[in-house]
């Protein structure tokens, strides 16, 4: 994955080195938006042959986890989580309505039980591919998108002192439907974009120990017993939020705002949850690609 | 598209209508450990039926009877004996409990009994120029008997190490495989060194696991084989040495290899311990430990109170003045018979 996002990197870079450079986020969603509309409006193409606009936001978060997981322990962990989020999003200039959508994200945590004698160590890396259905609204001020996306996230969960249950490995697979409000407006006279956005896993698949099922069963003599488990939003119900506000400093567009990922689990009567509040933090940078023909 | 936009906000009201999955927490008080402590137990436990019917273990009664016993006005070390004792009653060497200042153990089934082992007599029989391969002692006795000393399974002894002590010991007319006083390990080092000792893939038990909080709540059984190592195998007679003290995955080891042929056990019954342990933790932070995965021998009995040997056999005191082990020299008397 590490190889495919330094690609990914390369290819952005690249393809803004062919544009001729990079175009503020906030400056292009009000020409997108403005164009756009205008294109729909007068039902006529621009051009033959349509940029495409990547934008992308590379984030930092840090905030507060709460942790549960029956499977270590009955009690509940509390600590911090340390978040890096890769958001992309993909949108041609006119022709469609449809935008898709790659985010990224890695994080790990520590947190501790309430007396303080017990450590866990969590690690997870989430990946998700989707494609969202946009409505210009308020005269192309607000943006709505709806649609859905493809969750794909694996990771663990380590207790410092169990002896034969020390730890929970975390992979699932979920198709979620998501939704997200762009609201473009200008304050002292600057841009911005508030920024909200919302996924909860409808159905999918997850892995999971049965109650009792120690690793050793599974994994040292291949003893299965509904690992793989069927989910839905009654046994997973669970919430990703990201509330951001962006806005230019100098020639930077700078992203701030909450995370709120409330994911929770209940299979094989094991309870799971993980609830991050955080403070995200980082850059939006966009880029038109442009196809050279030699 | 309508449809399309409240399917999604269905989707999503939905998820914000669906409780919290959360898992109630109790006091870190001696009232809320005491009833945390009974819970996890009575949640996880796997031995309650089978100790049921073995002494009549009744949990609830258990906890009727502790419950009365717990005050909030409790010291720690009050508390700590008031649910150590109620641990107690599980007779169950995998449970355990650790505070900062003391273990809560049940050691009866091996220190009610006699020790049946001594390093000063074994040290007449390894004398000095053993050799030891990961943790492994082995040497060849005056006779021509193979002596291996196995002490634990904690160590993980690889196939390389395994297949120099067969090596070395190759010429031997038989071998004893000791594995007194090794309480247990890891169960991959106990079906490895076991594989040596089998040239078919044959049944050795069976396990189970919970499959939710009900004490009836188990999986089916899962067959335990043991499948024949790739690397040098023991073909000649084999005694294997027990004691009260074998226990957890050594149990399993003896379980093992009574399932092979030419393989004799002698000695005294194991101390059983036939539930492979989980943790758990109480409101004050103090660490729980509880047999969670039952294990049971080839005719689905369980080993939970230990094997009996094919001999029993203990070391006498007029052995021990002439610096004899009883059980070592019954050994060597059934290899070279």
């Amino acid at each position: 994955m590490k190889i495919f996002r330094t690609a990914l990197c390369m290819a952005l870079l690249t393809v803004s080195v062919a544009a001729g450079g990079q175009t503020d986020s906030t400056e292009y969603m009000r020409g997108y938006a403005a164009g756009r509309a205008a294109a729909m409006l007068e039902g006529k193409q621009e051009s033959p042959s349509p940029q495409k606009i990547i934008t992308n936001a590379r984030m930092l978060g840090v905030g507060g986890v709460n942790i549960l997981d029956t499977y270590i322990s009955p009690e509940k962990y509390r600590g911090t989580e340390l978040r890096y989020i890769s958001h992309t999003t993909r949108m041609r200039e006119w022709g469609t309505r449809v935008s898709r959508q790659i985010v990224h994200q890695g994080y790990v945590s520590h947190t501790e039980n309430r007396s303080g004698d017990g450590d866990e160590i969590a690690g997870m890396y989430c990946f998700s591919y989707g494609a969202h259905y946009n409505m210009a609204l308020c005269g192309g001020s607000l943006t709505v998108k709806v649609g859905g996306t493809l969750d794909a996230d694996i990771g663990f969960l380590y207790n410092t002192r169990n002896s034969n249950n020390p730890a929970q490995a975390r992979l699932s697979l979920a198709v979620s439907p998501s939704a997200i409000a762009e609201w473009r407006f200008r304050a002292w006279k600057r841009p911005f974009t508030l920024r909200y956005e919302v996924g909860a896993p409808l159905v999918g698949v997850m892995f999971s120990p049965n109650y009792g099922q120690s690793y050793y069963e599974i994994f040292s003599r291949g003893d299965y017993d509904h690992n793989v488990v069927p989910t839905t939003i009654a046994s997973t119900p669970s919430l990703r939020q990201m509330l951001t506000l962006d806005f230019t400093l100098h020639r930077t567009t700078l992203r701030v705002g909450w995370i709120g990922d409330w994911q929770q689990a209940e299979v094989n009567n094991l309870k799971y949850h993980s609830y991050s509040n955080m403070f995200v933090v980082g850059i939006v940078r966009s880029f038109k690609t442009t196809r050279v023909s030699p | 598209m309508k449809k399309t936009v409240l399917f999604i906000c269905t989707v999503f009201l939905a998820s914000g209508l669906v409780s919290c999955i959360d898992e109630e927490e109790y006091a870190d008080s001696p009232r809320g450990n005491f009833e945390a402590l009974w819970r996890i137990i009575d949640e996880h436990y796997c031995f309650f039926d089978y100790k049921h019917e073995t002494y009549g273990l009744d949990w609830d009664e258990v906890y009727e009877r502790y419950s009365r016993q717990v005050n909030d006005g409790m010291t720690e070390e009050q508390m700590f004996e008031v649910l150590g004792n109620m641990l107690g009653e599980l007779r169950d060497g995998h449970v355990n409990m650790y505070a900062p200042f003391d273990l809560s153990r049940y050691w009866s089934w091996h220190e009610d009994f006699p020790a049946n082992f001594s390093d000063t007599l074994q040290r007449r029989y390894l004398d000095t120029d053993y050799m030891i391969a990961s943790g492994l002692k082995y040497r060849k006795l005056d006779d021509n008997i193979g002596y291996i000393y196995c002490g634990t399974f904690n160590t993980s002894f690889g196939d390389g190490n395994l297949d120099e002590v067969m090596l070395a010991l190759a010429t031997c007319n038989g071998l004893i495989l000791d594995v007194r006083d090794n309480g247990g390990g890891q169960l991959t080092a106990a079906s490895k060194l076991a594989a040596r000792f089998t040239n078919k893939d044959i049944l050795v038990g069976y396990m189970r696991h919970k499959t939710g909080r009900g004490r009836s709540d188990f999986s089916g059984m899962e067959e335990q084989r043991l499948k024949p190592s790739v690397g040098i195998r023991w073909q000649k007679k084999v005694v294997v040495l027990t004691n009260r003290s074998v226990y957890s995955a050594t149990n399993e080891f003896v379980k093992y290899m009574k399932c092979c042929p030419g393989v004799t056990v002698v000695g005294d019954r194991t101390g059983g311990g036939a539930g492979m342990p989980f943790s758990s933790e109480m409101p004050n932070g103090w660490s729980v430990r509880f047999s969670a995965c039952p294990m049971y021998d080839r005719e689905g009995q369980c080993t939970e109170f230990g094997i009996e040997p094919d001999h029993a056999v203990g070391i006498t005191d007029e052995d021990f003045r002439r610096g004899r082990d009883t059980i070592i020299e019954f050994a060597r008397t059934l290899l070279n018979s």
